[in-house]
């Protein structure tokens, strides 16, 4: 039969160290820390008996926020919370407390879900974990998913704060998780020139990894040839400068198309107030035409542009290059 | 022409050394067939299996090296899913008697969709016979039908046996043609079969050497799948060629230049009743999949755009290229062989041909006609 105790601990009897219970990662919440700040601690912290004082098993945020308000305050780290601790329970019980607990009240990040992946696949039998936590975590059973927490997991700090703040999605890891440290540290020098984010990052980080295996070559390459393409004033990288360059590197064959179709439009004199859009990246036959007016007068002055147009040279803007 | 002996097929054979059993199909003749030619096989039995139980099978047990042998409860026979109308399809049916197989190439759709981790067998093959004797009994409607879309056609007859026996019903099938596709030359069952192979199509994949070789597993060579079209075609099948998927890479025209020359060191043009070509295209989840279970290949670092369909292709003026090429090598060596696109857009066609199916009805009835049968039915 298990017990929870409440009881009153000091903070230099808790062990901040320990992460066997690994709920929590990245910046505290701002509201969290006003409310302990207004109210104090209402809810206790579940904690466990541990080797070098109290693991927590729930609360840590709270806890956390309550040493910075301490440290902030400049107050005896002997300044003592009230807890619950727990007696007689196993691992896997404590384990499933915490993470139903932190559930019914927040999501995870990146992080987080990585962490917690990988402490409960050392706890947990293989059933337990896909049946049960890999649901909870909203993860689905593909070896990506796997490969995607263990890399996270082994992420430099730099890299895991980014990814609990959402800077980067997990798409990117997966991109990433196969890069040297060098490359991943290029890319983050990268991200802080340009603040490039989430999806645009993505987008980023995506079209290198096809540079860098189209040509294979390391990332580094593409990312250096892109970057100094892009550096605007200062030491600043323009993030759209960088897309571009990008997308000319990757796709040569539709930039050219695109750029053949404009050239076709101007050599033929097309009506500017007239736009003219070839299909989505020319797949398919469907040229869109449109125009905007204000009057009767303007609609009619763009249909008799329009009329004006000679079919064999609709033929030749058209044409498929 | 070139003529050899029967190729070695062992690299390729599947050796599962764990047969799963679905409980309700032990007893069934195909089980104790396969059973009884795996004799040092370790025998599970299992219920009926679900996505849940499968999942967990997959941690227990390797999927390289264990076979499914289980019942199919659904339809046997198929519509081939070709996508939105936008890209021409073929209308094939698919005979689905199994899934999954050991080749392993690195491009295979089926990573992105299969949620059972491993080769499966269907085993009931009396159900689908009798549904196949359902649908053939409709008059006047023919029917080309393939069992290589979920799995290869032959890479398991060494165990199953199941080319003769499928023999055995198109054989003598009226208004039916079977259609056989692999990267395997495991053709023994074909050649040594001694009753009526009616109009049965035996169909290879083939590829550039380069891409077979880095990108196609343990999958024959394309030397040894040509060998073995060779001997079919002696025996009196009709040979069918698949270029899909075509990959545009560094040197793609001398490497199926080299393809191409070598069907023809092997058949002649009368000898195929059709070759169809297909660029790469994935869905685009296929691609994350790809890159964790092959993470060395670059394929799907090229120019890829969004189709019509959804699914990721080639930019179209490289599969201009990649086409008109092939077509061009092609109609050098057989210049009245059929060629078509495997679900590629009319503009394509219009480009490389000069002309283009209307519609997938069209297509079809053009793949139709290539069929001595066809004719037959339609009189």
């Amino acid at each position: 039969m298990y017990d929870i105790k409440i009881s009153s601990c000091s903070l230099s009897d808790i062990d901040f160290a320990d992460r066997t219970f690994p709920f929590s990662y990245g910046v505290l919440p701002v509201a969290l820390a006003t409310s302990i700040a207004k109210l104090g601690l209402l809810q206790p912290p579940l904690l466990v008996a541990g080797e070098n004082g109290y693991r927590i098993v729930c609360g840590r945020r709270r806890l956390e926020v309550v040493r910075n308000e301490a440290t902030r305050k400049v107050t005896d780290e002997s300044l003592a919370v009230n807890v619950c601790v727990a007696e007689n329970m196993s691992l896997p019980e404590l384990f499933r407390r915490a993470l139903w607990e932190n559930l019914a009240i927040r999501e995870f990040n990146l992080v987080e879900v990585a962490d917690i992946y990988m402490a409960a696949s050392e706890i947990f039998r293989v059933e337990e974990l896909e049946q049960e936590i890999m649901p909870a975590l909203k993860l689905p059973r593909r070896k990506r998913f796997q490969q995607r927490c263990q890399a996270i997991a082994g992420f430099p700090r730099q890299l895991r704060d980014l990814l609990a703040a959402g800077s980067i999605d997990g798409e990117t890891v997966d991109l990433i998780r196969e890069w040297s440290v060098e490359e991943r540290v290029a890319l983050l020098d990268l991200v802080a020139e340009s603040g490039l984010r989430r999806n645009k990052l993505r987008e980023v980080v995506s079209r290198l990894d096809d540079l860098a295996r189209r040509d294979q070559v390391s990332p580094l390459k593409p990312l250096s040839a892109a970057r100094k393409f892009a550096l605007g004033e200062g030491d600043s990288v323009n993030v759209e400068w960088l897309r571009s360059h990008l997308k000319t590197l990757l796709y040569p064959h539709l930039t050219a198309a695109q750029l053949e179709f404009a050239a076709r439009q101007e050599k033929f004199a097309w009506p500017a107030n007239l736009r003219l859009e070839p299909p989505p990246d020319f797949e398919g036959g469907k040229f869109r035409l449109s125009f905007t007016f204000t009057s009767s007068k303007e609609w009619e002055k763009s249909c008799d542009k329009l009329t004006s147009v000679a079919l064999e040279d609709i033929d030749e803007i058209c044409r498929r290059s | 022409m070139k003529s050899a002996g029967v190729p070695d097929y062992s690299r390729s054979l599947f050796r599962p050394n764990t047969v799963l059993v679905e409980d309700d199909a032990a007893g069934y003749p195909l089980t104790e067939s396969i059973l009884s030619r795996l004799p040092n096989a370790e025998v599970v039995v299992i219920k009926r299996p679900t996505s849940e139980s499968l999942t967990l099978l997959g941690r227990q047990f390797s999927s390289r090296t264990t076979l499914l042998l289980a019942l199919h409860r659904g339809r046997f026979l198929k519509a081939c899913p070709g996508t939105a109308e936008s890209y021409r399809c073929c209308l094939y049916q698919i005979l689905h008697l199994g899934l999954g197989c050991n080749i392993g190439c690195s491009y295979c759709v089926l990573q992105g969709y299969l949620n059972n981790p491993f080769i499966t067998q269907f085993v009931n093959l009396d159900d689908a016979f009798a549904e196949l004797d359902r649908e053939l009994e409709r008059p006047g409607v023919f029917y080309r039908i393939g069992t290589g879309e979920f799995t290869d056609s032959l890479f398991m007859d060494p165990l199953t046996d199941l080319a003769p026996r499928l023999l055995d019903y198109f054989g003598r099938s009226k208004n039916a043609v079977l259609e056989l596709k692999s990267k395997s030359v495991a053709i023994s069952g074909l050649l040594d079969y001694p009753g009526e192979i009616g109009e049965t199509v035996v169909s290879w994949s083939l590829n550039a050497p380069q891409v077979c070789a880095k990108e196609e597993g343990h999958a024959a060579t394309i030397e040894e799948r040509l060998t073995a079209a060779a001997l079919c075609r002696q025996r009196g099948y009709r040979i069918g060629l698949h270029f899909d998927p075509l990959l545009y890479f560094s040197g793609w025209q001398d490497e199926y230049r080299k393809t191409v020359a070598s069907i023809f060191d092997h058949l002649k043009g009368d000898d195929i009743i059709w070759i169809s070509i297909g660029a790469f295209r994935f869905m685009p989840q296929v691609k994350e999949e790809l890159r964790a279970n092959h993470p060395q290949t670059n394929i799907t670092a090229g120019e890829f755009i969004r189709g019509i369909d959804g699914k990721q292709r080639y930019f179209s003026a490289i599969r201009r290229q990649l086409y008109s090429f092939l077509v061009t090598e092609i109609k050098r060596y057989a210049p009245n062989v059929f060629i078509y696109f495997c679900m590629e857009d009319q503009y394509l066609w219009q480009d490389t041909f000069g002309f283009a199916p209307s519609d997938n009805q069209e297509l079809s009835h053009w793949l139709d006609k290539c069929c001595y049968r066809y004719s037959e039915v339609k009189s």
